[in-house]
C-alpha cells in the first residue's frame, strides 16, 4: 500500500500520516520506520524536529535520517515506512552541493520506487506550496515546479491520496 | 461550534452569514475587535487576524482554542486557510502561518462541523 498525503503548513498532515502508519503497522504486524529528511537549520529547525519527535515518541518508530539519495537507503527489512517529507527531500536534492540538482524529480521518484520495491507499506508526506499566488524568483519557481512534478507522478502511482485540512483528511484518490 | 475555513476571498463570510443566519450585530471581526469580543459574539470573522494581532502583542495562545470552545461553544468561526504556500522568508510570517494552522486543527477537533469554502461554495468536511 502506498499512501500520499498532502496539505499546507500546520494542516495536521503529519499527525494524520502517523496515525495511518501506526494503524497499518498494527494491522500487518510490520515494524514502523520513520525516514526523516529534514536538515535542522538553527533554533527554529531544531524546535521543529523536536516537535515531530515528541509527536512520534512512544509510538514505536525507528527513525532513520536520510536527507539525500533515497535510492541508496537500506532498511532493516519490510515495514510500514513513514517518509516525511518530500518537500524537504526535494529541496535538499536541489540545493545541496552533493544533491541531484536538475535531476531532482527523477532522483526522488527513483528513491520512492526503490523503497516500494522492498515490500511493506509506504506513507509519504508532501506539501502544498502552490496556492499563495506570489511570483517567486526563478530558483524558487523551479523548486515549486519540481515538487509539483514529484507530487503528480507519485499521486499517479499511489493507492490513496489524501489532502489534510485542519487535521481532517479529504480523500482525493482511493 | 462551527469552523469555516478556505482561502482568502472565497466568500466565506457571506456563506457563514447565510448558512448560520448571522447578522452584523452578532459578529466580531478579528481585524479590530477587542480580545474579549470573540468570547461573546455568535460569529467571528477574520479569526486569523485576531491570531496575528495576538502574536504581534506577544499574547499567549496555547489555550486559545480551548478557551474559545469553553466560553463560546456556539460560535461560528471564519478563518483563512493560509498554509499552502512557499515557506516565508520572514520568521514572524512563518510563525504566524504555522500558529494559525495549529489552532485551526485544534478548533476543528472541538467543532461540531467544519466547512470549507471554495468559490463561495461550502463543503462540509466534518459532520456533526
Amino acid at each position: 500500500m502506498f499512501v500520499l498525503i498532502t496539505g499546507g503548513s500546520g494542516s495536521g498532515k503529519s499527525e494524520y500520516a502517523e496515525s495511518r502508519a501506526v494503524a497499518l503497522s498494527k494491522e500487518t504486524g510490520l515494524p514502523l520506520y520513520y525516514i526523516a529528511t529534514m536538515k535542522p537549520f538553527g533554533e527554529e529547525g531544531r524546535k521543529r524536529v523536536e516537535r515531530h519527535q515528541r509527536l512520534r515518541a512512544g509510538k514505536g518508530f525507528l527513525t532513520i535520517e536520510r536527507c539525500l539519495n533515497l535510492k541508496e537507503l537500506k532498511l532493516p527489512g519490510r515495514g510500514v515506512i513513514l517518509l516525511e517529507c518530500l518537500s524537504n527531500l526535494a529541496a535538499n536534492e536541489m540545493f545541496e552541493a552533493e544533491g541531484a540538482g536538475e535531476h531532482t524529480p527523477e532522483e526522488v521518484l527513483l528513491g520512492i520506487r526503490k523503497i516500494r520495491a522492498g515490500g511493506g507499506h509506504l506513507i509519504a508526506v508532501t506539501n502544498d506550496i502552490f496556492s499563495d499566488g506570489i511570483l517567486y524568483d526563478e530558483t524558487t519557481e523551479r523548486y515549486q515546479r519540481f515538487l509539483s512534478r514529484i507530487n503528480r507522478m507519485l499521486a499517479e502511482e499511489a493507492d490513496e491520496v489524501a489532502e489534510v485540512v485542519c487535521g481532517i483528511p479529504l480523500t482525493l484518490k482511493k | 461550534m462551527i469552523l469555516i475555513t478556505g482561502g482568502a476571498f472565497q466568500g466565506k463570510k457571506a456563506y457563514a452569514a447565510e448558512t448560520f443566519s448571522l447578522d452584523e450585530s452578532m459578529t466580531a471581526d478579528g481585524e479590530n475587535c477587542s480580545w474579549e469580543d470573540i468570547y461573546k459574539a455568535r460569529g467571528i470573522f477574520h479569526f486569523h487576524e485576531y491570531i496575528r494581532h495576538s502574536l504581534e502583542e506577544g499574547r499567549e495562545l496555547k489555550t486559545l482554542a480551548e478557551d474559545l470552545f469553553r466560553k463560546n461553544p456556539e460560535a461560528v468561526i471564519v478563518v483563512n486557510e493560509l498554509g499552502s504556500g512557499v515557506v516565508p522568508i520572514d520568521a514572524f510570517d512563518r510563525d504566524y502561518r504555522e500558529t494559525v494552522g495549529r489552532i485551526c486543527c485544534e478548533l476543528a477537533k472541538y467543532a461540531d462541523e467544519v466547512h470549507r469554502v471554495v468559490c463561495g461554495i461550502g463543503t462540509v468536511i466534518k459532520h456533526g
